[in-house]
């Protein structure tokens, strides 16, 4: 059957109007994205979509021993159970409720199928002037064994302020789960927002996590990708800046192994002069994994004065693991500073040397250096608790000692 | 302690070390100098087992074993150090991780129990008056950013900690302040015993006036051309390398 059918099935059961009825007849007609499409070039969905999934929107109760065990740890958490929400923070200046509709964009037919069937999800908004200390954090359990969830996200933030999440998806049992999850983000004037993003599911996970930010003047907002887990990611950050002075940052971390794939997508389109972009995306990779990296920046024409950096940093360990690196740049403007850079390598031989000739052993002394590699990314976090958080995940992912954090 | 004999090595088709021979006992302290490009650094390179650097001939014993068929690391866990000319940056790494790693791994090879991380903050706060580092730096990350003094001033703080039985301090005091050469002299003086050996490596016989050498050897274009005792550096200060270069092209002509 597949997924396709799958979802045929689940659309026949539930009521939706006819926009979506025909975005939905859309989706069908086109399917998922083959790699004939360009974006899905490096990126085959085959695999994932030729398996049978369940759609369940019950929301299962789960133990707190559960929720405690993935939690990263802070105060304000937003759960979701097999797509309910089980639990809001309150947070003074913020609204958090559950799924509501909100028009968007349907630029590839993974944003057609969220639109057209999505009844999950959590609206934020953020009042103007309110900086929110604490980071939200906001978890996503599945319990269905071979579940198909989809989520729906709307976020906006007020005027002159401050808020930061951490995500964490997490499959709770070792079947195939599969999540299409897609976020929008408002920015207004002068805001500051950052995402974190923790992928460290299950080894039969399988993720496509869209983010459409949209920002106004003098905006910033930051998101970090750490990929460890999953079998399947693919992110699409897409940065709409409309407004000058505004700053996108992008930091991602992949550290793969087996037959792990993590695909990261970007896209800056600077529509305003005086803005900026910046992008530091770091992978390892072990194993047959396989990286792909795909950074597009567009500088539309009015668009001058315009500082936009990306870089693509990769390090294959073994001779089996591979990865394409796409830099897309289209610019239109004429004064304006892009630059861009790709490496791939190996760990430095007199790095190595320096280490062992300390009596480090030869993989310990690998570890370290991949985590030195890596750590570049997440030096970036602003969050000083996600920044030691992805620090010690990374370390536990390359069995490093890092024990002795002064 | 460590008998090096005859040894010859090199990178690719060019040999660096002509063969070179060289007698440490414990207790002793050495120096060698000699012109830039001579093969200092490379011969510290070869007794701490860098693969870079191919042996083609010659031997290395230390205590009785066989050098050459050992690790780098293996030779460290042996109780061999080398204080690097140019300490390499390792980013997300802090001073404190770095030698917690380092001594646990040698301690692990060693068979011994780890030491538990508050006695090694202890052993690391008391090393760190004594070498008049401050106290920041051990959550710093390992040499980065760090300036030329202070690098070197890093790799004198892990020598006190790791204790090794042979240290070889290549041009350590190249890029010290005076007060941090007499600071890093006083290090290695403190650390000097009848069990241990140093090969100290320098251009500047004002190093020697305080860590007194009890053997100084004049290396050149990868062989020790001359070696005498403190005095020779004394003479080098004074006359240059001229006379003994010249002596020394006549014999290998
Ligand atoms: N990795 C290498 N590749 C190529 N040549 C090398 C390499 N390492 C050393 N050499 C060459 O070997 C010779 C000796 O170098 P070495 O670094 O040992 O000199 P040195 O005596 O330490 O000099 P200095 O006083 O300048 O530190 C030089 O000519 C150098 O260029
Ligand atoms: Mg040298």
């Amino acid at each position: 059957m597949g997924l396709i059918k799958n979802i045929k099935l689940y659309s026949e059961e539930i009521q939706i109007s006819a926009d979506k009825k025909e975005i939905l007849t859309s989706f069908l007609l086109n399917g998922f994205p083959t790699t004939k499409d360009e974006e899905w070039k490096y990126t085959s969905l085959k695999k994932v979509i030729a398996k049978e999934y369940r759609i369940e929107n019950k929301g299962k109760i789960i133990d707190s021993s559960v929720i405690e065990k993935y939690s990263l740890g802070f105060k304000n958490r937003i759960i979701f159970s097999d797509g309910k929400l089980i639990n809001t923070p309150t947070i003074k200046g913020v609204n958090i409720t559950g799924f509501s509709e909100f028009e968007s964009a349907t630029t590839d037919s993974i944003l057609q199928l969220n639109k057209a069937l999505s009844q999950n999800g959590f609206t934020i908004s953020v009042d103007k002037n309110t900086i929110v200390e604490n980071p939200i954090e906001i978890l996503f359990f599945s319990t269905t064994e071979n579940s198909f969830s989809q989520y729906r996200n709307q976020i906006s933030i007020g005027e002159n302020s401050e808020v930061k999440f951490v995500e964490r998806i997490q499959n709770l049992n070792s079947s195939s789960s599969f999540v299409n999850h897609f976020t929008q983000t408002n920015c207004a004037k002068n805001t500051k927002v950052e995402f974190n993003k923790i992928q460290n599911n299950t080894a039969e996970s399988q993720l496509i996590d869209t983010v459409n930010v949209y920002q106004d003047q003098d905006s910033t907002c930051n998101i970090n990708t750490l990929i460890f887990g999953g079998s399947f990611t693919r992110n699409n950050l897409n940065f709409e800046q409309n407004g000058s002075n505004c700053e996108s940052n992008m930091n991602g971390v992949s550290v793969l192994n087996d037959n792990q794939l993590a695909d990261n997508h970007t896209f800056v389109d600077h529509k305003s002069a005086h803005c900026r972009s910046n992008e530091m995306y770091k992978g390892v990779y072990l194993g047959h994994s396989k990286g792909v990296f795909n950074g597009k920046i567009m500088v539309r024409p009015n668009a001058q004065k315009i500082d936009a950096f990306q870089s693509n940093n990769n390090l294959l360990l073994s001779d089996t693991s591979s990865i394409d690196s796409k830099p897309q740049l289209e610019i239109y403007a004429d004064d304006v500073k892009c630059s861009h850079g790709c490496t791939i390598g190996q760990l430095d031989d007199d790095a190595l040397f320096y280490m062992r000739s300390r009596g480090i052993g030869i993989e310990e002394a690998k570890a370290i250096l991949t985590y030195a590699f890596a750590f570049e990314a997440i030096e970036n976090i602003s969050a000083k608790q996600v920044k030691t958080l992805a620090k010690n995940l990374l370390a536990q992912k390359l069995n490093v000692d890092l024990d002795f954090s002064l | 302690m460590l008998q090096i004999k005859e040894l010859k090595a090199g990178i690719e088709s060019n040999q660096i070390l002509k063969g070179i021979n060289l007698e440490v006992k414990a207790g002793e302290i050495h120096a060698i100098m000699g012109p830039n490009g001579s093969g200092k650094s490379t011969l510290s390179a070869v007794i701490s087992g860098k693969e870079e650097y191919e042996v083609e001939g010659g031997s290395i014993t230390f205590d009785g074993k066989d050098l050459l068929e050992l690790d780098p690391e293996e030779r460290a866990h042996n109780g061999i150090f080398l204080s690097f000319q140019y300490p390499v940056e390792i980013p997300g790494i802090s001073v404190s991780n770095f030698i917690k790693s380092s001594i646990t791994e040698r301690r692990k090879a060693q068979r011994l129990e780890a030491i538990p991380s508050k006695d090694l903050l202890k052993m690391m706060r008391e090393k760190m008056e004594l070498l008049s580092i401050k106290k920041g730096y051990l959550s710093r990350n390992m040499n980065e950013g760090f300036s030329g003094g202070e690098k070197k001033r890093n790799e004198i703080f892990q020598m006190s900690m790791l204790e090794p039985k042979l240290a070889i301090l290549d041009e350590t005091d190249s890029g010290l302040d005076i007060d941090a050469l007499r600071i890093v002299a006083n290090g290695v003086n403190k650390l000097r015993s009848v069990d241990n050996a140093t090969i100290v490596i320098t251009h500047y016989q004002r190093l020697l006036d305080y860590i007194i050498p009890d053997f100084v050897h004049v290396l050149h274009n990868g062989r020790i051309i001359k070696s005498g005792g403190k005095e020779l550096a004394l003479e080098l200060e004074e006359k240059g390398y001229d006379w003994i270069i010249k002596e020394a092209d006549k014999k290998w002509a």
